[in-house]
């Protein structure tokens, strides 16, 4: 499994050139005001796709269960629960989905 | 807040994430157990390579037999994405001249841990940032292991149930940024429209989709959002 151990470690440095590099590219702070208005709000936007369409499709046919957790878990946040309570909120209302 | 108590509460934002990597890497050492690698292999890879889709994609490109360039190449521009994240993050670290800082959170830019660092509505210590990494890192290569050896004990719907634990946190974090700025719910018709669509319609990989859904809800949402709201 020479082959193998060679593929780990080369993906290993695949995964991490595009996650290192830029923590030493000092001038990314002097970028012009757009680009650090839309690096700031890329948290915000990476949310949606984060979220759908696969906490649907990971559930297959069961897709509603992963929709109920998801809705469940974002109201009880909305509300201002602990980030736990709706985590345990959505295992709760998503193993009651999947066993019905 | 002294180092100690950052790191701790560096562990608890990194529980739920704990919890999602877990049960997701279980399912990554099943796959690497029925794929022919032996156990110590199928945990070097999440020590080495600390990324879900990239692994996942690793292993179903070798079983399909593809070439070692073709993998490796794959697998990089399925990352692409966190040079987006990593950029941002950067700019967010209260000492960003430690190298060996640098280094850890360049490792362990995910995008779950990217997320729940970006939440923070501060300047992100590296005592923070070690104590999130470790924790979502543990989860992440003890449930390979532990999935590898032991996986298929888990009853079939606990396993299916905790999936959603990663989706759930994901859901949780804007259902507080929607208190704080209704646009939120904007970015995320935006965000998740477009990437359903690339994903179910026209047949994108996840990575590729991924990245295009996130770089275009980005720039629309800086036309949406004031540049107080963003925060530059």
């Amino acid at each position: 499994m020479k082959r193998g151990i060679l593929m780990i470690i080369l993906c290993s440095i695949a995964t991490m050139i595009p996650r290192i590099f830029p923590f030493f590219m000092p001038f990314l702070s002097r970028l012009p005001k757009f680009v650090r208005k839309c690096m700031n709000l890329l948290p915000v936007a990476a949310l949606g796709a984060l979220i759908f369409p696969l906490a649907l499709t990971d559930f297959g046919s069961s897709w509603y269960a992963g929709l109920g957790g998801v809705a469940l878990s974002f109201i009880v946040a909305y509300f201002k629960a602990p980030m736990i309570v709706s985590i345990i909120v959505a295992l709760i209302s998503t193993t009651l989905l999947l066993i019905i | 807040m002294s180092n100690g108590k950052l790191a701790r509460e560096g562990i608890q934002d990194g529980f739920p994430i704990f919890l999602g990597y877990f049960s997701t890497s279980l399912a990554f050492g099943l796959l690497c157990r029925s794929s022919g690698f032996n156990v110590l292999e199928s945990t070097f890879i999440s020590l080495s390579n600390f990324s879900g889709s990239g692994q996942f994609l690793m292993i179903n490109l070798f079983n399909a037999g593809s070439l070692m360039v073709e993998i490796v190449l794959s697998v990089f521009f399925l990352n692409t994405r966190y040079m987006f994240m990593a950029s941002s993050l950067s700019q967010r670290l209260e000492k960003p001249e430690s190298v060996w800082g640098r280094l850890m959170c360049g490792f362990g830019t995910t995008d779950e841990i990217f997320t729940v660092a970006s939440f923070k509505n501060r300047k992100l210590e590296y005592a923070y940032l070690a104590g999130l990494i470790f924790t979502s890192y543990s989860g992440w290569c003890s449930g390979t292991f532990i999935g590898y050896i032991a996986g298929t004990f888990l009853p079939d719907v606990i396993q299916k149930a905790a999936a959603i634990t990663c989706y759930a946190m994901f859901a949780s974090l804007l259902g507080g940024e929607t208190r704080r700025n209704m646009k939120a719910l904007l970015a995320l018709m935006i965000s998740g429209g477009v990437n359903s669509f690339l994903i179910l319609i026209v047949k994108l990989g996840t990575g590729i989709s991924f990245l295009i859904s996130m770089l275009i809800t980005a720039v629309l949402a800086a036309f949406i959002y004031t540049d107080e709201e963003a925060g530059v």
